[in-house]
């Protein structure tokens, strides 16, 4: 993986304050449960409203194989903020970092991504800016 | 159900921009942002993006023009980070029992209907401004419109209640007051769930003090959920550049079933 490091979100000051999707952020995620899965494989990306979203399949020590549900901004958002619906696509290997589901299921929000050519990617709903 | 209602108020907003479109802009100053940049310039980038400068843009008649595609202008989170100074929220024993049954799954905004008066989504909307009309058309939070009469009529005499009312405008200098009665009691002002009875009255001022700024006053007077009316300000910031994108937030929505407690979190 590439050194290079486009850091676009914090370069717009984003990740500050966990406000604003059409749902609340703190009622979903817990920021105390943080996620980081690194080097795994994107099965399928939803470019869809009101989150976009991708999952990816996660190996444990043991070997077992869950899939991982990961809520990002909307497509409008993520348009915005340069992204296209091929920024990630099935088979890509990335590291997801975000919140997971206060509620146990196998569901994270996703703060960075890490994509396959090693750009950090802006990723989340939670900008500060109103959108 | 849900489906259906979103379905038909989309038709509504499209047909409502289209007939606008028919209309022309024969009682309009050129689109307020014409002097977005060109094309291929960068995008624009949330928060880094400056406020455009410049001066108040005019109707032919020289009443402020609020055209225009904005960004915020009223409460997402919290309904009380508006307020104005001298201003507090007193909920009656009613609004607070309301207030306090709310759970977050069932935030309105969350379960994708549109967000009422003063919520606004945290997505851009655009104005079209005529001289008889005033229509804001939302992204989000469901591709849904709101409708101002400019044109000196009266309220009806019996509103069924609706989403975002019926709003009456008229001029105060170069303010513009929109009256609003009519409403549903099922939106909420924010995360937190602030109430209304379908009692609410709001009152809006509107000001676009240059290019790149509306701020909107909003009244919010509803005796059955408050105590005492109160004032709440909020400002909008013009997007240059920028158009409305789809979002139809029934989509693919996987958020409402997954959140826990009480509303309240931002």
């Amino acid at each position: 993986m590439g050194a290079k490091v486009f850091v676009l979100a914090a370069a717009l000051g984003v990740l500050v304050i966990p406000v604003v999707a059409h749902h609340s952020f703190g009622s979903e995620y817990d920021e105390k449960k943080p996620l980081k899965f690194e080097n795994v494989t994107v099965t399928k990306l939803e470019w869809t409203n009101p989150h976009a979203r991708f999952y990816v399949d996660v190996k444990d020590e043991k070997g077992n194989v869950t899939n991982w549900n990961f809520e990002l901004a909307s497509p409008n958002v993520l348009k915005r903020n340069g992204w296209t619906k091929n920024t990630l696509k099935e088979g890509d290997k990335v590291t997801v970092m975000g919140s997971a589901a206060k509620d146990g299921a196998r569901l994270g929000h996703a703060q960075t991504v890490i994509g396959p050519d090693g750009k950090r990617l802006f990723a989340g709903s939670n900008t500060a800016d109103g959108q | 159900m849900k489906k259906n209602l979103t379905s038909g108020i989309m038709t509504a907003a499209a047909l409502a921009a289209a007939l606008l479109l028919l209309q022309g802009p024969a009682d309009s100053q050129a689109p307020t942002d014409a002097k977005a940049p060109p094309k291929g310039a960068p995008k624009g980038k949330g928060k880094g993006k400056a406020r455009p400068t410049g001066p108040t843009p005019r109707m032919a008649d020289g009443k402020p023009d609020f055209s225009g595609l904005w960004n915020g202008g009223g409460p997402v989170g919290d309904v009380g980070q508006g307020l104005m100074p001298g201003e507090e929220i007193s909920l009656t024993p009613w609004g607070k029992k309301i207030m306090d049954s709310r759970q977050s799954k069932d935030d309105p905004e969350a379960n994708c209907l549109p967000t009422g008066i003063p919520r606004i989504a945290p997505y851009p909307w655009r104005v079209l401004q005529t001289s008889t009309h005033i229509f804001y058309l939302f992204e989000g939070n469901i591709h849904s419109f709101r409708q101002i009469f400019i044109d000196g009529r009266k309220h009806p005499a019996d509103l069924d209640p609706t989403w975002y009312g019926d709003s009456i405008g008229s001029w105060d200098g170069d303010t513009m007051v929109v009256d609003t009665i009519g409403f549903n009691d099922k939106f909420w002002f924010d995360f937190r769930g602030h109430p209304h009875s379908e009692q609410l009255h709001t009152i809006e001022r509107l000001n676009r003090p240059d290019l790149g700024t509306l701020d909107i006053e909003t009244q919010i007077i509803d005796p059955t959920a408050y105590t005492k009316p109160f004032k709440i300000k909020f400002t909008a910031t013009l997007r240059p550049g920028e158009e409305l994108m789809e979002y139809i937030c029934q989509e693919n929505q996987q958020d409402a079933q997954h959140l826990q407690g009480p509303a309240g979190l931002p």
